[in-house]
């Protein structure tokens, strides 16, 4: 029941981390391949910081929306020529330009900061939940995670800027001839979704430390867990993501922390052999 | 009959100027240790050609092809008493099925560019992680010293360039071999438009297959030959982060489906690399930004840009105007 629960707490993480990595794809057909080191940035941000003598809350924020700002940077200038293509080629150029970004990025941060790593200790022995013993930062984890999806989604849903990102991620010749600026909604969502990506790593934090090289890893996780959800696919990628959450803590408690990723891997393969368009794609 | 002999001229006279490499750099062990990687990534050049070059399909997991030929010749010679002849070319068999299965896979389910990039990327990640987890077979993060091939020429300062040279060679011949063929003319027909390919009656699925598995056999062989040479393979010698990112760098410097870009890449990389060794980890980051510049700015790579200006040069007069590489396609995609 603990290892489930474990699992639950970190398959929410594994959903947010999807979830940024499919609206983008959705947008405008752009996999960011650096989505796992913007995370990373976070953490290092927020974890220098912290040296620096800030309150943990203040540095957190402040890593989240630094990263953020260097999404819509990116967005700005590595996406223009991208999104400047259509059909396959920007699919094609899309990968290589942000793969580039990512090791460059992976470069910078393994040489700068070689041995910082970022783990975040929460105070207060831990709660029992349901009769198991949890401990309290992974419960201000999950909370943050919970909070961070809801607000998405009320974003998503409610707002009329959420709907005309749904609108483009419909058709994006019908949202232009209505009027919706395409090329804000990414910049939107890009910032959106590296911040996102920076919650994920802060709050991955809390249970295990995040290092400069964890962001190739992170970027895979995402990359499967958008799959099995369904490229695109919002409440697919949450679904897939507390899913495989807890299918990977119950194979790691039970099989292997090393053999897990090859069961991840299989959950993707099988995904993409037997259902492409993932557990909630809509049919191509 | 001579204009097949000019076809393969090119090669030949690179190989002819490579094999002088040892006459000027044969006395030192660190120059010939540069050449031999230089003249791998070439060889894992030449298989992304065939690969991503002729058919347009990413394959993000040439790292892993190569360890798991390196690896896998590794642990049958030493573990398995296999001989080496045997061991080396039944590991290289394993990589091309699996980079084969890879493209069939995508082929079935008519998945596009970035279905093939998560697979191959996953898989790089899945095989990282089986060499830490099966400590017992590939000693972990440590790795293994590869005991097949100790005490032969394999182990030599001259003799492994020679051999992988070799096998550089007869890897461009078969690329030029195919680039003549009907398999070439399909592999032009299918990257410039697949659908126009699939209408005009070519098996678009048949060859895509027939790119993976050549090319996944090209980087196996080279990857697992490298396992000999060095002696040693650890997950680092083959790690997403090393291999990868340099092939394309080398590839896309020297010209994406061009015969000779991948030697080209790569000693221009060699050298790259060699200049930059005092910076240690920035050289990753370098690479990254000369990924992002070569396939914004420098599309066509080094050897086309060239060869085309010498041509110019040669005939003093405008040279024939090619047809564009990507016709009426992307046109006629654009909504409304």
């Amino acid at each position: 029941m603990a290892v489930v629960l474990d699992g639950l707490v970190y398959g929410l993480q594994l959903g947010l981390l999807a979830v940024g990595l499919t609206l983008l794809y959705g947008l405008g057909g752009v996999l960011n391949l650096a989505h796992g080191q913007l995370a990373v940035i976070a953490a290092i941000s927020t974890a220098l910081l912290l040296d620096a003598g800030l309150p943990a809350g203040v540095a957190a924020v402040i890593g989240i929306l630094g990263v953020g700002m260097l999404g819509l940077i990116l967005d700005r200038t590595l996406m223009v020529p991208v999104y400047r293509r259509r059909g396959g080629e920007r699919v094609l150029l899309g990968l290589l330009l942000t793969l580039g970004a990512a090791f460059t990025i992976d470069g910078l941060l393994v040489w700068r900061y070689p041995v910082q790593a970022l783990t975040l200790s929460i105070g207060g022995g831990g709660v029992d939940v349901l009769g198991v013993h949890m401990r309290s930062g992974s419960l201000l984890a999950s909370a943050i995670a919970v909070a961070a999806g809801v607000a998405l989604t009320g974003f998503l849903r409610f707002t009329r800027t959420g709907r005309a990102v749904r609108s483009v991620i419909q058709d994006e010749a019908g949202a232009q001839l209505v009027g919706i600026d395409t090329g804000a909604m990414r910049s939107l969502i890009m910032a959106l979704s590296a911040m996102l990506a920076g919650i994920v790593a802060i709050t991955q934090s809390m249970t295990v430390g995040v290092t400069a090289t964890s962001g190739l890893g992170f970027t895979i996780l995402a990359l499967i867990v958008t799959v099995v959800g369904g490229l695109g696919s919002v409440s697919g990628a949450l679904l897939a993501g507390v899913l495989l959450g807890i299918v990977n803590a119950l194979s790691s408690f039970y099989i292997g922390a090393y053999l897990t990723s090859i069961i991840l891997l299989t959950a993707a393969a099988g995904t993409i052999v037997l259902r492409p368009t993932g557990l909630l794609g809509r049919a191509p | 009959m001579s204009g097949a002999w000019r076809a393969y001229l090119p090669v030949a006279v690179v190989g002819l100027l490579l094999a002088a490499v040892p006459l000027f750099a044969g006395h030192s062990r660190y120059l010939m240790g540069l050449a031999v990687g230089t003249l791998v990534f070439a060889c894992y050049g030449v298989g992304l050609n065939v690969i991503f070059g002729s058919t347009g399909q990413l394959f993000l997991c040439l790292g892993a092809l190569a360890g798991m030929a390196g690896y896998g010749s590794a642990i049958l010679s030493d573990r398995g008493g296999w001989p080496l002849i045997l061991a080396l070319p039944v590991a290289a068999a394993a990589a091309a099925g699996l980079g084969g299965l890879f493209s069939w896979i995508a082929v079935r389910r008519g998945l596009d560019v970035i279905f093939v990039g998560i697979v191959t990327l996953a898989f790089s990640l899945g095989f990282g992680n089986l060499l830490l987890g099966q400590r017992d077979l590939t000693g972990g993060e440590t790795g293994i010293v590869v005991e097949a091939g100790a005490g032969t020429f394999l182990r030599g300062e001259v003799p492994p360039y020679y051999l992988f040279l070799l096998v550089l060679v007869v890897f461009l011949m078969g690329y030029r071999g195919i680039q003549r063929s009907s398999m070439g003319w399909a592999f032009r027909a299918l990257r410039d438009d697949p659908e126009a390919a699939e209408l005009a009656g070519i098996d678009v699925a048949r060859y895509r297959i027939r790119a993976g598995l050549i090319g996944s056999a090209m980087v196996g062989l080279a990857g697992g030959l490298y396992a000999h040479v060095e002696g040693f393979v650890s997950p680092t010698t083959y790690a997403f982060q090393h291999v990868d990112v340099r092939t394309l760098v080398v590839l896309a410097f020297g010209g994406i489906g061009s015969l000779l870009g991948p030697i080209v890449g790569a000693v221009a990389f060699g050298v790259l690399d060699e200049l930059l060794r005092g910076l240690g980890q920035l050289r990753t980051a370098v690479y990254g930004v000369a990924l992002i510049a070569l396939f914004l700015g420098f599309r066509s790579g080094v050897v086309p840009v060239v060869s085309g200006m010498a041509r110019k040069l040669h005939r003093r007069r405008p040279a024939p105007a090619r047809p564009a590489r990507r016709p009426a396609m992307h046109r006629r995609r654009r909504p409304g």
